[in-house]
């Protein structure tokens, strides 16, 4: 493994979208906006403007980077939040709940950076659904650890070999901005396709 | 909107915040949204803005430099994509490759059928000209396709398809007012011949584009690989849509009547036949309505324009090198 690549906290997200979409953006350095991620990006640049204040009994801080030298992340935070010397991240979100259940992943890997960045446990994260105004409680147990640990393994040998995952399509194609780009249903097409003498 | 053509000596192509404008003689001749542009051809003179050029590159968009005559001269391209694995794909298939093989075997197929279903169409359209001998020699160059093996061989097929195609053009035009003899190239002395290198000069452009967008090195070939410096994978991928776009427009316009003699200028001495520059209009706005005109993709199953089809076709060739997919099937319409 080399030890100076760092790997960017959204990638974990990607991959566990798709593996392909990861490849995509990360190893081919595609991207191609479409409304969700417009309207991602728009809500993003409202969060990502470093500052820190005092909203009652907690402290935010907005937009710092986040790193750990043990899993090789990096990647900026929406938010951190201190409440009476616990430090915990919130991640933003356009839209509700995602249907593919991704975004807690995140939220974990922010917490392992900030565990290691501050040497005290993260048991908690939130995510703030933008369209709905609200924050959801993300549990980072046993199990979500493990998860964002087997997630950050698979993308850093993704990195590591470039090796691309196959495109598989499902019902999350649709919303995706690199489907022009992928064409998820060709490799059947053209399978079954009878060229015209 | 696709491609913008500017075709006024002299132009101005500058832009007031989102859009592109290009003035001539005082006159704004042009003005629309730089979002509905995908690329810009100019032939012979223009000036272009320091800002159009960062914002040209910045949008990936290209721009294409063509003598008044249509002859390429060079482009502004944006940086070549990212995407590194589609090169090395592309590379690794170098010269008498399986993979090499089987897609200059997809190349000429897709072009000799192209040309075998125009002359059918024309034969049950006018059962008054007789095509057989010109379709029978198609077939036989057709035929032996999938059983040969090497390049050169190939190479020989389209050859011997080609002529037999071109060798009863004269009977697709129903005009006595034009003649062609011969494929001839630089350059063209008639006018159908000035149409049709004008025409492949403009669709190579486009299929360049397309090849860059998708991340291929347009200069590495498999079936022109005869002269470094030219766009040889540009060159094989457009083999297909040859018959497809230019031959339809340059057919269209001629049997329509809406090219005349009096659209053509003959240089002294070396007798090159070009477009006046009423023709040249005229010329580009049918090609590029047919380039923005639908039909069903054979392979994919949804509607797409012919601009559309130039990706497609080269995202499914970059799939196949990348063993996504098992052929590539070229783009071929009844």
């Amino acid at each position: 493994m080399n030890q100076t690549e760092y790997i960017y906290i959204a990638a974990l997200n990607q991959y566990a979208y798709c593996p392909h979409r990861c490849w995509r953006m990360f190893c081919a350095g595609e991207f191609t906006d479409n409304q969700y991620t417009i309207e991602g990006t728009s809500l993003h640049d409202r969060v990502h403007t470093t500052s820190d204040v005092q909203r009652g009994e907690t402290w935010q801080i907005r937009a710092i980077w986040l790193k750990s030298e043990q899993y090789k992340l990096i990647g900026k935070s929406d938010l951190i939040e201190a409440e009476s010397g616990q430090v915990y991240p919130v991640e933003y979100k356009r839209g509700r709940k995602g249907e593919w259940d991704n975004d807690e992943l995140q939220v974990c890997a922010q917490a392992l950076c900030l565990e290691e960045m501050t040497g005290q446990p993260v048991t908690t994260g939130y995510i703030y659904y933008a369209h709905s105004h609200q924050r959801q409680l993300v549990e980072i147990n046993q199990e979500l650890r493990q998860s964002a640990i087997a997630t950050i393994e698979s993308v850093t040998n993704l990195l590591e070999t470039g090796a691309m995952p196959k495109p598989v399509y499902s019902k999350r194609c649709q919303g995706c901005s690199l489907y022009s780009q992928c064409l998820p249903k060709a490799t059947d097409k053209v399978k079954s396709y009878q060229e015209v003498y | 909107m696709g491609t913008v053509y500017v075709t006024q000596i002299d132009a101005f192509i500058g832009k007031i915040d989102e859009r592109l404008t290009v003035k001539a003689e005082q006159k704004t001749i042009l003005d629309i949204p730089l979002i509905k542009i995908e690329g810009i051809v100019v032939l012979g003179r223009a000036t272009i803005s320091p800002a159009v050029v960062n914002e040209l590159l910045d949008r990936h968009i290209c721009l294409t430099f063509l003598t008044q005559s249509g002859r390429y001269l060079g482009r502004l391209e944006p940086e070549v994509t990212k995407n590194i694995f589609v090169r090395k794909a592309q590379w690794q298939a170098v010269g008498e490759s399986q993979p090499a093989i089987h897609l200059v075997r997809g190349f000429v197929r897709g072009k000799l059928k192209n040309y075998r279903h125009s002359l059918l169409r024309t034969q049950r359209e006018h059962p008054d000209i007789d095509l057989n001998n010109n379709i029978t020699r198609l077939e036989n160059a057709i035929a032996p396709i999938e059983k040969t093996n090497n390049i050169d061989s190939l190479r020989g097929l389209e050859g011997a398809g080609s002529a037999a195609y071109f060798g009863c053009f004269q009977q697709l035009i129903k005009t006595s007012e034009f003649q062609f003899e011969a494929r001839r190239r630089r350059p063209p002395t008639d006018p159908v011949n000035a149409l049709l290198s004008f025409g492949y000069s403009l669709l190579r452009h486009d299929v360049q584009s397309a090849l860059n967008i998708v991340g291929f090195d347009p200069y590495l070939g498999y079936l022109h690989v005869e002269r470094y410096g030219r766009p040889s994978l540009a060159l094989d991928l457009m083999e297909e849509f040859r018959p497809l776009i230019v031959d339809a427009v340059v057919l269209s316009l001629i049997n329509k009547r809406s090219l005349t003699l009096t659209d053509f200028t003959t240089e002294p001495l070396s007798g090159a036949v070009s477009l006046t520059k009423e023709g040249l209009h005229t010329f580009l706005r049918a090609y590029e309505q047919k380039k923005q005109s639908n039909f069903k993709h054979p392979v994919m199953g949804n509607k797409c324009t012919y601009q559309e089809a130039f990706e497609i076709q080269a995202r499914l060739l970059s799939k196949y090198l990348m063993n996504e997919i098992e052929k590539y099937p070229p783009l071929i319409l009844k």
